[in-house]
């Protein structure tokens, strides 16, 4: 849950991969982060625009041809930002381990027990997913024909703007939550293998990371 | 085998999945896509040679989901409702929120916890999700609670419980989901949850007392504010106020003339926080902060919704909501005790579940039986069931499931709000958290047992608009 | 064919209304005729979201879908001519007629082969015309500076002379236009009484008739290619039947419409034939040359489409 995972890193090429990645995640989820926002600007600015044009400042913003009475298109606009702002961040959830799951088995299990059950766990997302970015991939070709003007085969509702830029956001982002997945098999693969106790380059359950802190101080008491 | 035992095995395998510990809105995606690709190639015949269309047909019919019903205006409000919130931390108003709280009411028995519910409750009126709410009121009501010598898992209660206001009090992520799901005007819905919301946050605050005078060490009374002290602490938390009027003003209409839109009025709420976030110093760092937090949770809550629509999809295919809603018409017992067991399936599901994961699963086919229940869409007060016309129903209906999710959000195992406690504060582990938040299930049985008992509670301010 | 029963997917949307009476009176006549061989299962949003089910009927995800033209002008190039403002169709047969004659021509037919669609009937609309609050607009004039709640080609058009298109959805047209968002809203008359508009309208233009939308029912052609012979005659057969049936129903409803207005004392706002001829030539003219050579340029017979449609309502005219 939120704020309740850890993701360990060490010199594995597993790890490497992970903070290869990691950027381009944090990047998409920012981008996410800015999308909501201009949502935000969007609607001061339609509002503004609107309540302007009824008072005696309207003329003034008519020539400047800005705040000219309410944004055409804006719900066009919000229906295109939307997947953005609802989609692209989510392989860096993934990897963070916000995507909310029932942990009451899972929370008991150690070692390779657990791994066994994050490996299946993720494998069948890990068929979800390649299907899911197929699907979405071929809905948006299905509105994408560059033999038409601006590529259009779909376009929004009221003022007409091309869907495909917005439709590949979903196959984009699946695609890197794809790269994701086969990262964290192959992380949950080999600590099943090699009986590793905390892996590197998957989000532990708060329990788990405190048992690798706890081992951490037992080694230290050892090693005196 | 049958459309509706298809659908069934598949939502038993898609149970299965949840409790493994599959990600939710994972597990229902891949149970609705199993089920399209079960489902068409079970209207083949089985036959070997055809199965790969059907496969082709299902995958193409499931990669639709996400980009379809993510692209939505009404559903713009829920990021906008996040972004609130988060905006409303930097511009310290939670903080100077709780403060004026505090001065004001700490002096009674388990002041400093009913000061934490009233701020919450003002919070919940900016901010649209409880969690996020829950996570703010951890950082500044606990330390706080624990300075003045309270019981630490009780401090740890009360902010998981007063988390849960926000879904009710407007605006309210979770009542967009629903007003989405059934297609009702989102502008009454808020409305609607206005007063139950001010109801749930009275009887926390009762109980609070109550618990604070019967066991005197959980909640020490916290005295020695001066007048001036307390006036002094209004003037930085007005904000709050400033923007529950633009957002009443741009969802209600209170005199005729108004603004806009419910959903530009979420964004307008957002523009005034932000700016006064500016104003009160929040850095460029900050900024990110609260807009990669922002991301995190929209992307959450948004993973959850094209999931259990994959999944939506295919029962729509199976024909289940159908067969339900003629069940549970067809069903001999008195329509009341129907629905009562119903709102208790909920709490059960509830404990297994997330509050938007469960609405979103179990709507679709809930809702039109509960219509039918009492007597159709169009059916007028007369001639209904539980006394009030076909859209008040729906109204009531939704204020009573929003109060059951929030309910769910403070239920082991799976109580999100007590799991964000607990993973903001380090002393607090998510047992203690859902120990300290236990009677507050007492307070809220008792809420739903006043809000079916007495519907008008509910429907009062909406019926006026 | 095999004996095995034919069951088809039908996705259609919002709650069964005027709108979608002929489509389930073409289930009860194909089942009636085939002995219930050949039956349909119609879904009211349950199978897919209306602006996507052109996209259902091309990857087979269903057999039978509604949808309007206006939702996605690129999707349907072809078909947007009967969309175009001011045609000056009047009544429901009309709207038949000039619908008909489209779906049959090379251009539109071809267009909907992409999709693997071919087109089996329209819906028709009434004529998209406004309620309002305020004092009635019935000048040309009056229109500059009007909030309208439209879209597409009559959203255009009304900005044309001067109006404010405003986005809002239809399920937020009500509260638009309460709150002052919008001084007006177009719709067909059962949108009005459905969402609610009408409950805020203080008049009607009941003859400005500035356009409508084009709502076909298509059905995907495997599908089609695949029924027997007697299960296609008994679909093909019952497309007018049915089309006559929701004509008589949606009289009904236009009678009661009347009623509506009476009742709630919305005032008939007729506009002169003068006004509506300036109104035509500053925004229709345009608009319809703009459609025209947009077409052209796509390799499409904008031209031929247009003349087709006034032909045609020549035709149906002279005839009846
Ligand atoms: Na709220
Ligand atoms: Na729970």
């Amino acid at each position: 849950m939120a704020g309740s995972s850890t993701v360990l890193s060490d010199s594995s090429l597993i790890s490497r991969l992970d903070r290869t990645l990691l950027p381009i995640e944090r990047a998409t989820a920012l981008l996410s982060g800015l999308a909501a926002f201009s949502l935000m600007f969007l609607a001061a600015y339609s509002v503004a625009g609107r309540q302007l044009d009824r008072t005696f400042l309207a003329p003034l913003f008519d020539s400047i041809g800005l705040m000219d009475g309410p944004l055409p298109g804006y719900v066009d606009y919000i229906e295109t930002l939307m997947p953005l702002i609802a989609i692209l961040g989510v392989s860096y959830v993934q990897r963070e381990g916000g995507h909310i799951r029932m942990d009451i088995l899972v929370g008991r299990l150690h070692g390779r027990a657990l791994w066994l059950f994050e490996f299946i766990t993720v494998l069948c997302m890990l068929i979800l997913v390649v299907a899911l970015v197929w699907g979405s991939w071929a809905h948006f070709d299905r509105s994408f024909d560059c033999a038409r003007p601006l590529c259009s085969r779909d376009s929004s509702i009221d003022i007409g703007i091309p869907i495909w830029p917005s439709k590949l956001v979903v196959p984009v982002a699946l695609a890197v939550l794809l790269a994701r997945l086969l990262l964290q098999l192959a992380a949950y693969g080999r600590a099943f293998v090699l009986n590793v106790a905390s892996p590197a380059a998957v989000p532990l359950i708060q329990s788990v990371a405190e048992q690798a802190a706890a081992e951490a101080e037992q080694l230290k008491e050892d090693s005196k | 085998m049958s459309e509706i035992q298809i659908g069934l095995w598949v939502t038993g395998g898609m149970l299965v999945l949840v409790v493994l510990g599959m990600r939710v809105a994972f597990a229902a995606a891949l149970a609705g896509f199993v089920g399209l690709v079960w489902l068409r190639w079970s209207g083949f015949g089985y036959d070997p040679a055809r199965f790969g269309k059907a496969l082709e047909i299902s995958v193409k019919i499931a990669g639709q989901v996400p980009h379809s019903k993510v692209s939505s205006q009404a559903l713009s409000l829920i990021p906008t409702f996040i972004l609130i919130g988060y905006l409303a931390y930097y511009a310290k108003l939670t903080s100077a929120l709780f403060e004026a709280a505090k001065r004001w009411i700490a002096w009674v028995p388990g002041g400093l916890a009913v000061s934490t519910v009233f701020a919450t409750a003002g919070f919940a009126a900016v901010s649209g999700a409880s969690v996020a709410t829950a996570a703010v009121f951890a950082r500044i009501g606990i330390p706080e609670m624990l300075a003045a010598g309270y019981n630490k898992r009780f401090a740890a209660g009360v902010v998981a419980a007063g988390g849960t206001l926000a879904s009710l009090i407007p605006p309210s992520a979770i009542l967009v989901i629903y007003a989405i799901i059934v297609e009702q005007d989102v502008g009454k819905l808020l409305l609607a949850g206005f007063i139950p919301g001010a109801f749930s946050a009275v009887i926390y605050a009762g109980l609070i007392v109550a618990i604070a005078v019967i066991f005197k060490s959980v909640g020490p009374p916290v005295t020695g504010f001066t007048w001036r002290e307390r006036l002094v602490s209004l003037p930085p938390a007005l904000p709050i106020l400033a923007v529950v009027v633009i957002i009443i003003f741009f969802v209600y209409n209170p005199f005729g003339e108004a603004w806009g839109t419910p959903t530009e009025g979420g964004a307008v709420g957002a523009f005034i926080v932000f700016v006064v976030a500016l104003l009160r110093g929040m850095r460029f760092r900050q900024l990110l902060d609260a807009l990669l937090e922002t991301a995190k949770l929209t992307v959450m809550i948004f993973t959850i919704i094209w999931g259990v629509l994959i999944y939506v999809r295919f029962l729509g295919f199976a024909d289940l909501p159908h067969a339900f809603a003629d069940w549970i018409a067809s069903l001999n017992s008195p329509p009341m005790v129907i629905l009562i067991c119903i709102l208790l399936a909920y709490a059960v599901l509830g404990m297994f579940m997330d509050a938007i994961g469960m609405l979103l699963l179990t709507l679709p086919v809930v809702y039109p039986a509960v219509m039918a229940l009492n007597g159709g869409e169009n059916v007028a007060a007369a001639d209904s069931a539980f006394g009030m016309s076909g859209p008040m129903c729906a109204i009531w209906f939704g204020i009573l499931v929003v109060k059951m999710a929030e309910f769910c959000l403070i239920t082991p195992p799976i109580g999100l709000n007590c799991f964000v406690v607990a993973g903001v504060r380090d002393d607090l582990s998510v047992q203690d958290v859902f120990r300290g938040v236990t009677p507050f299930f007492i307070a809220d049985a008792a809420t739903i047992a006043l809000l079916v008992a007495f519907p008008a509670i509910v429907l009062w301010l909406p019926s006026l608009a | 064919a095999e004996a095995m029963a034919t069951e088809w997917n039908v996705s259609v949307w919002g709650k069964r209304r005027a709108f979608t009476e002929h489509v389930e009176k073409l289930a009860e006549l194909v089942s009636e005729k085939t002995d219930g061989e050949f039956t349909m299962n119609i879904s009211y949003g349950g199978l897919s979201k209306n602006r996507e089910n052109l996209d259902g009927i091309s990857i087979g995800a269903f057999e039978m879908a509604q949808f309007c033209a206006g939702y996605h002008r690129d999707k349907n190039r072809v078909i947007t001519v009967l969309e175009l403002p001011f045609l000056g169709v009047a009544n429901l047969e009309e709207e038949v007629a000039v619908s008909s004659a489209v779906y049959n021509h090379p251009a539109a037919t071809d267009e909907m082969a992409q999709w693997n669609a071919k087109l089996l009937m329209t819906s028709p609309m009434p004529q998209y015309n406004l309620v309002g609050t305020g004092t009635p607009r019935d000048e040309l004039a009056e229109f500059e500076g009007m909030r309208v709640r439209a879209t597409g080609g009559i959203g255009e058009a009304f900005k044309a002379v001067g109006a404010v298109p405003t986005s809002v959805t239809s399920s937020e047209a009500y509260q638009a236009m309460e709150s002052g968002v919008v001084d007006t809203v177009a719709f067909a008359q059962h949108a009005h009484l459905s969402f609610g508009t009408i409950n805020r309208a203080e008049w009607w233009t009941a003859n400005l008739n500035p356009g409508t939308v084009n709502c076909p029912v298509v059905v995907n052609i495997d599908a089609y290619e695949s029924l027997s012979d007697a299960e296609r005659e008994a679909l093909d057969s019952s497309v007018p039947e049915a089309l006559d049936h929701y004509l008589s129903n949606y009289g009904q409803l236009l009678k009661k419409w009347d009623e509506v207005l009476e009742e709630k004392g919305v005032e008939k706002v007729e506009l002169s034939d003068e006004v509506i001829a300036e109104f035509r030539a500053k925004a229709a003219d345009p608009i319809r040359e703009n459609w025209i050579a947009e077409m052209e340029s796509q390799g499409l017979p904008g031209q031929e489409l247009y003349d087709l449609v006034v032909k045609t309502l020549a035709d149906h005219r002279g005839g009846s």
